[in-house]
């Protein structure tokens, strides 16, 4: 690794400090590099159990609807499969990429690309992945959907009886177990286990 | 600080994905050593990919704003929400958080992302050299907020897979939603093409 790095927001030249863990620019305060002590099974961990509560927040109907007695429920396709019936399949099709499909491909290429670093072996076309799995992280939006639902759901409380879902609290918990993934591996600590491999 | 050392002066470049930092000179096209990635001195046609990403979300903004993204069919009433009018729905129910909330993701973060790009793309445009931290402090946080726009999409694609009970009460999208999806993808896109470094570009020789 080499002890000169450049800022990626303001290409500013500046020397590396071997010792610490998190530096950010001398001048425009971007954040240089960030590397956690988690190890590769933390973050195996939490991407099956990240991986365990999307699929169970499939399973199950997200919000039940009760109104003069007719009920009716969705599951987070169903959402988007509701807007391709009504004519806005693209707008389905975002919807469906950035709460299930997006999510889905980030933590299958995740735990894809960190099995063999276990034990010292690098993935086929571990850096294609990891590349995309990087780029498509803004596209991942769990957390604004709950917002969202939240919003749809006490705009319903006014006028029928809401009843979430086990499907939304596996949701939300899996919000928060990729928050977490995402949080204990860094784009450096990453590079930093495939470095080791070399070792 | 008394002598300020560029990458692009000495022949350094850094991998926009996995930040390597890379000895290239000048023009040469050079992959990351790490990552594969194609590393630049600058993101290719930043300026012009970033202002016609930004000249189509501004042009959408107005139908997204003045279309209906929602009818409501009821028993009683036929009606159409624009975004304005559902958090002006929230706030009579009585959620007024819920209506600020609404408020600030769907009309003031767009419209703030629209207006500080613009301002940006300017400031590189003219090569203005003053405040670039504040700029760059300015382009993180619309970068940061940007997918906070999706929300009302959700709140929509709920409402409408939900409210489809026979005779009582129906929910469908409106044409202002399709507007509204390009607004919020098309400024995230814009702030993605945007090369960061391109603020601090025309620093006077300290």
């Amino acid at each position: 690794m080499s002890s000169i790095i450049v800022c990626h927001a303001c290409d500013l030249v500046q020397r590396r400090n071997a010792l610490t863990t998190h530096a950010r620019c001398a001048r425009c305060h971007a954040e240089l590099y960030r590397t956690t002590s988690a190890s590769i099974d933390a973050a195996v961990a939490l991407g099956c159990a990240a991986a365990l509560l999307l699929v169970l927040s499939n399973l199950y109907p997200l919000v039940v609807l009760r109104l003069n007695g007719a009920t009716r429920e969705t599951t987070l396709v169903g959402a988007a499969l509701g807007l391709y019936r009504e004519g806005y399949g693209l707008i389905g099709a975002l919807v469906l990429l950035t709460t299930v499909l997006i999510p889905s491909f980030q933590l299958a290429s995740l735990l894809y690309v960190l099995l063999p670093l276990r034990r010292r072996r690098r993935a086929k076309r571990q850096n294609e992945l990891f590349r995309t799995l990087t780029r498509l992280r803004p596209w991942a939006m769990p957390e604004v959907f709950l917002l969202g639902a939240l919003v749809a759901l006490v705009k319903l409380s006014a006028i029928a009886q809401v009843v979430p879902g086990v499907s939304l609290f596996a949701y939300v918990a899996f919000m928060l177990t990729l928050a977490g993934l995402t949080s204990i591996t860094p784009t450096e600590q990453f590079w930093h286990w495939v470095e080791g491999t070399r070792a | 600080m008394t002598t300020v050392l560029l990458g692009r002066q000495v022949g350094l470049r850094v991998c926009s994905h996995c930040r390597n930092t890379v000895r290239a000179a000048g023009a040469a096209r050079v992959r990351c050593p790490r990552c594969g990635a194609p590393i630049h001195v600058r993101k290719p046609h930043s300026v012009v990919t970033t202002g016609v990403l930004l000249a189509a979300a501004a042009v959408l903004y107005v139908p997204a704003n003045l279309l209906p993204v929602m009818y409501t069919h009821t028993f009683f009433d036929d009606d159409s929400d624009t975004i304005m009018s559902g958090v002006v729905s929230l706030v009579n129910n009585g959620s007024w958080p819920l209506g600020l909330l609404v408020f600030v993701a769907s009309i003031c973060i767009p419209l703030l992302k629209l207006l500080t790009m613009a301002a940006l793309l300017f400031s590189v445009a003219t090569k203005s050299a003053i405040h670039p931290l504040q700029r760059s402090r300015l382009f993180r946080l619309v970068e940061f907020i940007g997918r906070w726009s999706m929300l009302d999409v959700y709140a929509i694609s709920l409402l409408v897979a939900l409210v489809q009970i026979r005779s009582l009460a129906f929910i469908h999208p409106g044409a202002g939603a399709i507007a509204f999806c390009a607004v919020v993808v098309l400024t995230m896109l814009a702030a993605e093409s945007f090369d960061e470094r391109l603020l601090w570009d025309h620093q006077p020789d300290e």
